[in-house]
């Protein structure tokens, strides 16, 4: 393998690395936003809400992320419900929806398992002092739940980065697509593809960092 | 008119009828111990005087509020959720584990409650915090966490934050079983004033000991129903009931058993100490 030729592809491949971190910047909020408020109505005690959830989590956890990947892109154009007439949608737009709404589905199942570990007894202290769920969810139990999340949602975060590469198929320009036109014209596989793994190796190793970082910021403090 | 009124209180999980008609009032600045076996309801009963267990039947009513009541139908009427709430800022309670908030500091979780439900300033509510951490002997540990105190030093702080609240009514389940015994006494002493500052209390206990020197009432119930009450000394005494007296003989036959299991204990002790998973494992699992 020539070392010369990995780190030539890297500044080449760069150019697709800004793609690739604003599709997971976007998924990751949009995504977590949706995951709160999945994880909340799953909670709640209004039933529709929480079969809502429920089946979303089940039909968006069950279906290959590459084929909700094909359907906002290919499928969602020729869609007529009542007034929307078709939903035509750029490339990257159509990987952003798919992305959150995996993102949403796998980070709701983090976010309400971290609060249903949380000891009940803090719920019941809360409500005995008077006072409201919203308030405690928000000071007691999310507090505590957050320190419990925080791996999982990282492993799912890093997976949505990598995921991101599946947007090559609808033509996003991101890492792999660029890593794809570069071996496909100079046919320096091995180099290519180490360089493109080398860039996604560093961009996961952030989420490390930060699940480091925010672990001992929401450790318990003895 | 009595600050707690209970009359016909049911209550049963699926198919279990754990409380099976219980009636009981308490008077203002009344302390009154509840006594019973295991899994005689005690807990279940406090629970239900602050909905924290919803009643299947009866009534309660705590200060002039009417928190539960049963229809001529047999349904149950509750109040709403913001009434429920507002009857609860009047009542304390204290757990038996505790449930402290492990990511606030004794202040922390001692104003939590007043600046959440009652809008007190925050340098009000640390002010009082700090007054009532003093007054349960913990002036010097505000800034402590729960992980950092033993179990009676929690158990102190548990009580300042429910009394944070100004409640006219304090409910207490066995609030010292979780304590080593030698930890006991200092929540007991804290208890024993607040008794005596005219504060009204129920008190789940198997301290007979503290039944009989600071409460006015004792109560023993068993299998969901209470069998006797009357004043500490009369019940536990000269307790009437059968079962009363055997559930008594059991409890004070205890202390004998106590010093049996503790000198049979001793002889173990060199054994247990050379037992290398025992070395620095016994700061109670926690
Ligand atoms: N949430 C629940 N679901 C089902 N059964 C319950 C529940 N809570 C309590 N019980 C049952 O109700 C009965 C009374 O329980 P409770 O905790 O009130 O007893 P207790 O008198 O406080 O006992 P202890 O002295 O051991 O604390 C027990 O048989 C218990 O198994
Ligand atoms: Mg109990």
């Amino acid at each position: 393998m020539d070392l010369d030729l990995v780190w030539e592809a890297i500044p080449l491949i760069w150019k697709g690395a800004s793609t690739t971190a604003s599709l997971t910047a976007w998924a990751l909020v949009l995504g977590t936003i949706g995951a709160l408020i999945l994880a909340l109505m799953r909670l709640s005690s209004i039933k529709p809400f929480r079969w809502f959830a429920a089946g979303f989590g089940w039909l968006f956890r069950g279906i290959p992320l590459l084929i909700l990947l094909f359907f906002a892109f290919f499928a969602l154009p020729d869609l007529n419900i009542g007034i929307v007439d078709g939903i035509l949608l750029e490339p990257f737009q159509a990987a952003v929806v798919a992305l959150s709404i995996w993102t949403a589905a796998y980070q709701a199942e983090v976010i309400r398992s971290g609060i249903i570990a949380v000891d009940p007894g803090q719920a019941e202290a809360s409500e005995a002092l008077g006072m409201a769920k919203a308030r405690y969810m928000r000071r007691i139990i999310i507090p505590q739940g957050v320190r419990i999340m925080i791996p999982p949602y990282t492993s799912n975060a890093m997976t949505l980065l990598k995921q991101t590469s599946l947007a090559t198929l609808v033509t996003v320009p991101e890492m792999t697509l660029l890593t794809q036109r570069l071996f496909s014209n100079d046919f320096q596989f091995r180099e290519r593809i180490a360089a493109l793994a080398l860039l996604y190796l560093a961009m996961t190793t952030v989420f490390v960092v930060i699940q480091q970082v925010t672990e001992r910021t929401f450790r318990l403090k003895v | 008119m009595a600050l707690v009124n209970v009359s016909g209180l049911r209550k049963s999980f699926g198919k279990t009828d754990v409380l099976k008609g219980v009636d009981f009032q308490v008077e203002r600045g009344e302390v009154i111990s509840i006594i019973g076996p295991s899994g005689s309801g005690k807990t279940t009963m406090l629970r239900c005087v602050n909905l924290l267990e919803r009643p299947t039947g009866g009534r309660i009513e705590v200060d002039s509020r009417v928190l539960c009541e049963e229809q001529a139908n047999g349904s149950m009427t509750f109040a709403d959720k913001a009434a429920i709430r507002e009857a609860r800022e009047h009542i304390g309670m204290v757990f038996q584990r505790f449930n402290l908030f492990p990511h606030m500091t004794a202040v922390e979780n001692v104003i939590e409650a007043p600046i959440a439900v009652k809008n007190v300033p925050k340098p009000e509510a640390t002010a009082r915090a700090h007054e009532l951490l003093e007054a349960v002997g913990l002036g010097h540990k505000g800034d402590s966490y729960p992980m950092q105190l033993s179990g009676g030093q929690q158990q102190r702080v548990a009580i300042a934050r429910a009394l944070a609240m100004d409640p006219t009514l304090m409910l207490f389940d066995e609030v010292t079983s979780a304590v080593d015994p030698e930890l006991a006494g200092e929540i007991l002493l804290v208890m024993k004033r607040l008794a005596e500052q005219g504060m009204t209390m129920l008190v789940v206990t198997h301290e007979m000991g503290f039944a009989a020197e600071v409460a006015d009432r004792v109560l023993f119930i068993d299998h969901g129903r209470i069998v006797e009450q009357g004043p500490a000394a009369d019940v536990l005494q000269n307790p009437s009931h059968e079962r009363t007296k055997a559930f008594l003989h059991a409890v004070l036959d205890r202390a004998p058993m106590e010093a049996e299991v503790e000198e049979a204990a001793e002889g173990l002790v060199d054994d247990l100490l050379v037992r290398p998973e025992r070395i620095g494992g016994d700061d109670d699992g926690s």
